[in-house]
């Protein structure tokens, strides 16, 4: 099976039915997705493919259809992506493993509403859960990347 | 300055030695054979080294042996540290170092004595000497209890005074200028004519030198660092998914495993068939361990495919199966039998109950899950020569020592690279899973085996926070509280979670009354006392222990009297509050969120609610609305006093954290047991906070408490008996179990 | 760039969200063999599909929250959690697209237990007017009679609607031990051509 990650071409022999977050992390070494639940309730695992969020951990690797971005290709520690640099204005994160996710459904957000509403944010948001609770971080962070873009 | 004569009895001394190609100081102590603490201890002036700061060619290396499980500690470590040392953050590399007794943990053990927190008279502090030296035998690297500040405050800021001035006095014999006239700045010693000698090029000097011994901590008023806002170290790669936790380490050559235990924990395996799963996809070998199976494949989730499919027979549980058998367990121990502790009892309680109009009320708190986001994971390679084990851990030195036994090797060819860690609130103070690694590694010798635990698997066999039972019985007179009598009962976390490691705890468990013995009210009869209960299922350290469910029993309780009073909640917790720090910190909210009565208008109320734990007086008030569609949090304010807060940031964020996590398992989480098998298996129906139900959360910092303390534990206690009583100013109705949702919707 | 993830949404509402993965026979009945009685016997058959959280779960109104409810949930029925809105585009395209979690799913795969439900199709909420969460058995029936509610569909219409949409395909064989729809889609199939065939009658005629 081919699929494009962050711009490069991979070719992987595995179980159609294999998730495409365990493709990502354990056949090709791409571990910002992160395994949480397995079961689209904690959103550790969010990725884009062809631009929109989807929970890597429920798309099985034989119906992948589109290019998939991951918080490694969203932006680099050298080149942020707006909505990274927002979140190390704000050091939102505790132990910081829920927030790839958080980051990759908030970069998708803003794509399709530049300007959010609390309210907004928070119905996109409450399908990424944060144990250590940075929640309200996150909803400062959100508003500063897209104060941020809009000014790009 | 004072301090040189206290630091000089209680032996905080450094050596150095040459490593390869640089000099670590106190790094020496690694390579000595634990020798005997107490002898070092009590011969003044040697021993009980202080190895944290590193410098090699490479740089500057500080060692901060408390892990973080996100925390922020090892970006406070090194701020002190790098306080004293004069380097800034972004010049110095971070490790947590390798397992070593010079690594115990002073503060955790304070904390286990029997003597309140605000008690600072001279038999507590001799007890808490005592327990310093019991730790000096165990040796328990630990990271838990709140305790990476309060126990690393002092030896860490002079680690780094001792780095710098041997760095001083190797710069001023080689170049021959006195050390008066050197300072120090950004890691270097910079001479009288403005030249810089980088701590890097001095290295080898220091190391052939003595140590200096005599150091002057410097004022907090000079601090550069501490106390100021930080950029915590590993933001960056957290905000880039760069980071490496555990669960994403790769070892060339490792194999992926998983496991299907039995789901009645600590259950027996009496047979199984491996036959559907050896014919899948990826999957290599199923090895049998203990309680289960673990499966290697080519990848995890071949593994879990696989581990799901072994077909088991397994043993029953070893502790009642069904979850009313617990409870009833904890109501039977309400007896003098089963009494453990009683460090509160004030006036004459049972005088002041007779005759008087006695309000009774219990309350009850489940059995709870760590669950952190990061299901727990380790690599184990095992060879003839040596053990390796990546793992996120909060006791690496209990991991190395078990896993000596395990393969029969000396712990010193037992390697233990701790991992950063998504999350634990006390998940990681366990070490099942290395242990069942390194049962796989042992069968695969010389291949890396990584074990990666499912959520589900991991949900089942997290070992719980313990459930409690509350028995209150009180009085009022004239508009006061007049007393307050509280039992609580719950199997000791120490017992339990001690046993697994192979070690006793005598005497009673403070965790049993903690949250609640201790707490600063001078209600004029007032007892406290703890009742053991039988050992249940295995249970655990959750964050904040005893005082997780014990705050919200002993609160919840003393506003169900205030009420009863008619006085104001906020007045009379202030009027009945005699340690000074507490009061304030009470004063605080009320200050913040204009606090004039429990009442906010139609469907509208506040509560507030006191804990002091960990030594750390919490103070929060919520405020609800009961709308139509059920109970909505909409907003908290919070005063805590940590002594001296290191980070503000780092602060405001465990604290707004500790609220969050506090008031999500009070409004929906429990784990419940059927036929010995825990029901809840995943996020679906043990979910905490999301976003939209996170109120917005004002933190407040006081620092007026005289010694400093950890701040990740005790914002949880107050949360769920200050939401407890908002609703029940709300709308009448008084909540005395958690999970609330069982009782009332929310928003 | 914004522009093209407006078309990735367009592209999604436009996709058919049918697919023929059921055998499922469609025999008309001649107009009139059905009695009303045994017409209005067959609507309590479809009414008790229509009512049943596997099914109503999602025929939400203009709250545009699907629902929690049912077996595989216990206790009172909430919303959606996660604070879900699939918004007026009912496919969660102004908040969180629904198959962000209910993802595209042709390869058959183990359908794991408490995980978002997955179909070959782009998961959504029916049609704001066919709202059926909480509604009686007169006001449904009355509703899938009315082509200005049911989607101008005669009832044969209803039924080819049946075979082909899989995500109702899926209400009748959801997996991971949750609770399907009553009857089978055939016999449901069945019951909406006789109560077709007896002149789609509702107790209130």
């Amino acid at each position: 099976m081919k699929l494009n990650v962050n711009g490069a071409d991979h070719e992987v022999d595995v179980d159609p039915n294999m998730p495409l977050l365990w493709v990502l992390r354990d056949e090709l070494g791409i571990t910002g997705p992160k395994y949480g639940c397995g079961i689209a309730q904690c959103g550790a695992c969010t990725v884009h493919i062809d631009g929109q969020a989807v929970r890597s951990c429920q798309v099985a690797i034989g119906d992948l259809q589109g290019d998939v971005t991951t918080i490694e290709g969203l932006g680099t520690p050298d080149a942020l992506h707006a909505v990274q640099a927002a979140w190390v204005e704000h050091q939102v994160a505790q132990c910081g493993y829920c927030q790839s996710g958080q980051i990759m459904q908030a970069a998708a957000m803003l794509e399709l509403n530049p300007e959010p509403t609390d309210a907004d944010i928070d119905a996109v948001m409450s399908g990424n859960l944060c144990r250590c609770g940075t929640y309200p971080r996150i909803r400062a962070a959100v508003k500063t990347a897209a104060a941020n873009l809009k000014g790009a | 300055m004072s301090r040189v004569g206290k630091i000089a009895r209680r032996t905080f001394l450094v050596g150095s030695a040459a490593i390869a190609g640089g000099v670590a100081f106190g790094y020496y102590m690694y390579k000595r054979p634990a020798k005997n603490p107490l002898l070092d201890d009590l011969a003044a002036g040697e021993a009980a080294l202080t190895p944290y700061v590193m410098i090699n060619a490479e740089g500057i290396t500080l060692i901060t042996p408390r892990a973080d499980s996100g925390q922020g500690v090892y970006s406070v470590q090194a701020a002190m540290i790098a306080e004293e040392l004069d380097v800034d953050l972004d010049q110095v590399k971070v490790d947590p170092g390798p397992p070593s007794p010079a690594y115990y943990n002073t503060a955790l053990a304070e904390e286990a004595a029997p003597f309140r927190p605000t008690n600072e008279g001279f038999t507590a502090e001799s007890a808490r000497g005592m327990m310093d030296v019991l730790m000096k035998f165990l040796g328990m690297q630990v990271t838990g209890g709140s305790t990476t500040v309060p126990d690393g405050y002092e030896k860490l800021r002079i680690a780094g005074a001792v780095a710098r001035e041997t760095l001083k006095a190797a710069a001023a014999a080689e170049t021959g200028v006195p050390v008066s006239q050197l300072k120090t700045e950004r890691g270097a010693v910079i001479l009288p004519d403005g030249t810089a000698r980088n701590y890097v090029d001095l290295a080898a000097k220091a190391a052939e030198i003595d140590p200096v011994e005599k150091v002057v901590l410097r004022d907090p008023s000079e601090w550069r660092l501490m106390g100021k806002p930080m950029m915590r170290h590993d933001i960056l790669a957290k905000s880039t998914g760069t980071l490496t936790y555990g669960i994403d380490a790769k070892i060339d050559g490792m194999v992926h495993a998983a496991i299907k235990l039995n789901p009645r924990q600590g259950g027996a395996m009496i047979s199984y068939d491996d036959s559907a799963a050896l014919a899948l996809p990826g999957v290599q070998k199923v090895i049998p361990i203990k309680g289960g199976v673990g499966v290697i494949a080519s990848n995890t989730w071949y593994a879990i495919q696989g581990a799901e499919a072994v077909a088991c027979d397994w043993g029953p549980a070893p502790f009642p199966p069904e979850q009313a058998q617990h409870w009833e367990a904890l109501a039977s121990s309400f007896t003098a039998e089963a009494q453990d502790s009683q460090q509160r009892n004030d006036g004459d309680v049972e005088a002041a109950l007779e005759g008087a109009q006695v309000i009774e009320a219990e309350y009850r708190a489940p059995y709870l899950a760590h669950a952190p986001l990061e299901p727990i994971s380790a690599i184990v390679q095992v060879t003839d020569e040596r053990v390796d084990i990546w793992t996120g851990t909060q006791i690496p030195r209990f991991v190395q020592s078990n896993v000596a036994k395990m393969t029969g090797l000396d712990a010193d060819n037992v390697h233990v690279h701790v991992m950063m860690m998504g999350g634990s609130f006390g998940h990681r103070l366990e070490d099942e899973v290395v242990k069942q690694a390194t049962e796989l590694a042992i069968a695969m010798k010389g291949t890396p085996v990584k074990l990666t635990y499912s959520r589900e698997e991991d949900m089942i066999h997290d070992f719980a926070r313990q459930i409690a039972m509350g028995r209150g019985r009180g009085a009022v007179k004239d508009g006061k509280v007049h007393a307050f009598d509280l039992g609580i009962a719950m199997p000791s976390v120490v017992v339990s979670q001690l046993g697994r490691q192979g070690l006793n705890m005598p005497g009673p468990d403070t965790q049993i009354v903690a949250g609640a013995w201790e707490q600063p009210f001078a209600i004029p009869n007032y007892r406290v006392t703890g009742y053991r209960a039988p050992q249940l299922a295995p249970i655990s350290s959750w964050r904040s222990v005893g005082a997780s469910s014990n705050g919200f029993l002993h609160d919840g309780f003393l506003d169900e009297l205030i009420h009863a009073a008619g006085a104001d909640p906020m007045v009379e917790r202030i009027r009945l509050c005699w340690h000074e720090p507490s009061r304030k910190v009470l004063q605080a909210v009320k200050e913040m969120s204009g606090w004039d009565g429990f009442e906010m208008g139609e469907n509208r109320g506040r509560g507030v609610a006191f804990t002091l734990s960990f030594g750390v007086p919490v103070a929060e008030v919520v405020e609800v609305t009961n709308t139509d569609r059920g109970i909505k949090i909409d907003k908290v304010y919070v005063a805590a006093d940590v002594g001296k807060i290191v980070d503000p940031i780092n602060f405001d964020n465990l604290v707004k954290g500790g609220v969050i996590w506090g008031l999500g398992h009070a409004i929906n989480c429990e784990i419940t047991y059927t036929d010995g098998i825990v029901d809840q298996t995943n996020f679906h129906v043990y979910e905490g906070l999301r976003m939209y139900q996170s109120p917005q959360i004002e933190v407040q910092g006081l620092e007026n408490a005289s010694k400093i303390r950890g701040i990740g534990e005790p914002p949880v206690p107050p949360a769920a008996p200050a939401l407890a009583n908002a609703i029940f100013a709300a709308t009448g109705q008084r909540l005395r179990e958690m999970p609330f949702n069982k009782f009332i919707d929310f928003v | 760039m914004r522009i093209m993830h407006l078309g990735v949404i367009a592209a999604l509402l436009s996709t058919p969200i049918w697919a023929a993965d059921t055998e499922i026979e469609i025999t008309p009945l001649p107009e009139g063999s059905v009695n009303s009685e045994d017409g209005l016997a067959a609507w309590d058959r479809i009414y008790q599909v229509t009512s049943h959280p596997r099914c109503s779960n999602c025929h939400v109104g203009a709250s545009n929250v699907p629902m929690w409810s049912g077996p595989s949930y216990g206790g009172k029925p909430r919303p959606h959690g996660m604070n879900v809105n699939a918004g007026e585009s009912r496919i969660g395209a102004e908040y969180v697209l629904c198959s962000t979690c209910h993802a595209y799913r042709e390869v058959t795969g183990t359908r794991l237990p408490h995980a978002a439900p997955q179909v070959a199709a782009d998961w959504r909420l029916a049609p704001v007017e066919a709202e059926w969460f909480g509604k009686s058995s007169d006001y449904i029936c009355a509703q899938l009679r009315d082509p200005a509610r049911n989607g101008d569909r005669s009832y044969l219409d209803v039924a080819a609607h049946l075979e082909h949409d899989v995500i109702l395909h899926w209400a009748w064989d959801p997996g991971a031990k949750r609770e399907p729809a009553p009857f089978s889609l055939q016999e449901h199939v069945n019951d909406i051509l006789a109560w077709g065939a007896a002149g789609m009658p509702c107790a209130t005629d």
